[in-house]
Parts: structure tokens; C-alpha cells; sequence
């Protein structure tokens, strides 16, 4: 009985809990990036009217 | 080369009307309320998926980023094709920008899978086919955008830009029939009949969030690159101790 309870643990049930950490990661990494690269427009964007 | 707006009729009135500070500026605001509304549906309203939970909160961020990666894309390619139709700086200035931002958009969409494939599928990075036309995509457009930066010449540079422009789209919907036409770890497309109608509207809204940011981006790359090309492609006036030497 042990054995088998030991073998199922191991299974799992085939659903992933908790996982917070990977969501805050990942939308973390995508507001930034679009943040940064928004920065770089603007930036790109005020030196091109200066050139003007 | 250049050629000449229209000034009359109502292109003209919704160009002048869409080029108003105050329009453009309420455009960005509203972009930013509908992505803080987008981001706040996907992440508390939608309900955890079945099998991955939480973690397939990832999804409203994901299949946007990686959409308008293949949106800028198909821009690229229709502007190339036009270009060598009818050369026009304008077309020229939109496959660039349109480029640009399928790379930062497809990089940042691949991290973010990538980050989702940990806890579901247990490596961050699988040599699969869908994941590797993306990478191959990636490196492409890093190497059309070096290319843009190692010819001088404008007309040159526009010529062959647009020739690896073309080239470089194939991918486009090989990337979107990968997961069906080889054995694919990445799922293959759902759709509104196979998710639950709470993740389709938080989807929906991340979809329309993402492509307002992407209109957003174009126009200003757009007009900075075009900006940039007339620049190099106007003669600049002789100054006047200039006119004196060419006098003498």
C-alpha cells in the first residue's frame, strides 16, 4: 500500500500547481521590454526632430 | 523618387484629423487604459486553466506578442513587394519599421514561452519545429536589419532590403503551419469553440491591447525612419561661404 501511495506521489495527478512565479516573470519581462523599447522610440524620435 | 500626398478629399481630412496632437495623444492614453484593463482581466478576472493552473495566465501576453510578430512580418513582406513595384521611400520606411518591431515583438514572445515551457513542459527551450522557424525568424530579421545599416547608398540599400524582405516572409506562415504540418511539442491553434468563454474575452481584449501598442509603435518607427531617409536623400542647400568658394 505504502509502495503504491510512493508511486502515485511520484505520478503526480497531471496538474501543475501554484506557478505564480513564471507568470510575474514572464509579464515582468514583457512590460519592461515594451517599456524600454517605447524609451528608445521616443528618445529616436526626439533626436529626429532635432535633426530637422 | 518621393511621391506627392493628396491634399483634397477625405483622405485628406482623416490624415489631418489623425495627425491632430490632441487625436494622437488620446490614442496613446486609451492604448495604455485598454492594456492596464487587458492585463488586469487576463490576470484576476480569466479562470486557471484545467491542467496548467496559474501558469496559463501567461497566454494573454504570449500569443498577442507572438500575433503581431507574425502582423509585422506579413507588413514587411507586403512593403517589400510594393517597393520593388513602385520604389517609394514611404513603403521602404514601413518594411523597416515593421521589421523592427516583429523582432522585439517575436523576442519578447519567445522569452515569454519559453518561461511558460518550464512548468509545462519542463525546459525552457525544446528544438521543436514550431520554436525553431521562430528562431530562424529571429535571426533573420536581426540580419535585415544589420544589412540596413552596412549600405550607404539609400536606393541600393531599399533594393536589396526588400529582396531579403521577401525571402526572410516565407517563414511567416510556415511558423503559422508548423504545429500542423510536423509533430509539434507546441500545441496547434485554439479556438473560441475549444476555450472557455472567459479566456477567449480575456484573450480578446489582450489581442486588441497589443495591437493598438503595435499601431502606436509603427507610426512613430515610421515616421523616424522616413524621416531618416529623406534626410539622406535631400541635397543640402550651399552655405553661403560655400557658394563664394564654388564662385571662385
Amino acid at each position: 500500500m505504502n509502495t503504491l501511495r510512493t508511486v502515485l506521489a511520484a505520478v503526480g495527478e497531471g496538474r501543475i500547481h501554484g506557478g505564480w512565479e513564471y507568470v510575474k516573470a514572464a509579464y515582468a519581462i514583457c512590460w519592461t521590454g515594451l517599456s524600454l523599447y517605447a524609451l528608445s522610440l521616443w528618445i529616436r524620435s526626439r533626436r529626429s526632430e532635432g535633426v530637422k | 523618387m518621393l511621391q506627392k500626398s493628396r491634399n483634397s478629399g477625405p483622405v485628406a481630412a482623416v490624415r489631418a484629423f489623425a495627425g491632430h496632437p490632441l487625436v494622437q495623444r488620446a490614442f496613446v492614453v486609451g492604448t495604455v487604459a485598454v492594456f492596464v484593463y487587458a492585463a488586469w482581466v487576463g490576470l484576476t478576472q480569466a479562470p486557471p486553466d484545467r491542467e496548467m493552473g496559474d501558469v496559463q495566465r501567461i497566454m494573454y501576453a504570449h500569443v498577442p506578442m507572438v500575433q503581431m510578430m507574425l502582423l509585422a512580418g506579413t507588413i514587411t513582406f507586403v512593403c517589400s513587394v510594393l517597393y520593388l513595384f513602385r520604389a517609394s521611400w514611404k513603403t521602404d520606411a514601413l518594411a523597416e519599421a515593421s521589421a523592427e518591431l516583429a523582432l522585439v515583438f517575436g523576442a519578447i514572445g519567445t522569452t515569454l514561452g519559453a518561461i511558460w515551457g518550464r512548468p509545462t513542459w519542463g525546459v525552457y527551450w525544446a528544438w521543436d519545429p514550431r520554436l525553431t522557424t521562430v528562431a530562424i525568424l529571429l535571426v533573420a530579421l536581426a540580419g535585415y536589419l544589420a544589412l540596413r545599416r552596412f549600405v550607404d547608398d539609400p536606393e541600393r540599400r531599399a533594393v536589396w532590403a526588400s529582396v531579403t524582405g521577401i525571402v526572410i516572409a516565407v517563414d511567416v506562415p510556415v511558423i503559422y503551419f508548423s504545429v500542423k504540418w510536423w509533430k509539434s511539442l507546441h500545441q496547434v491553434q485554439s479556438n473560441p469553440r475549444t476555450v472557455d468563454p472567459d479566456m477567449v474575452h480575456a484573450l480578446r481584449w489582450n489581442i486588441l491591447a497589443f495591437f493598438l501598442l503595435f499601431i502606436v509603435f509603427l507610426v512613430v518607427r515610421y515616421r523616424i525612419a522616413l524621416a531618416a531617409r529623406i534626410r539622406e536623400v535631400t541635397v543640402p542647400e550651399i552655405e553661403p561661404r560655400g557658394r563664394e568658394a564654388v564662385a571662385s
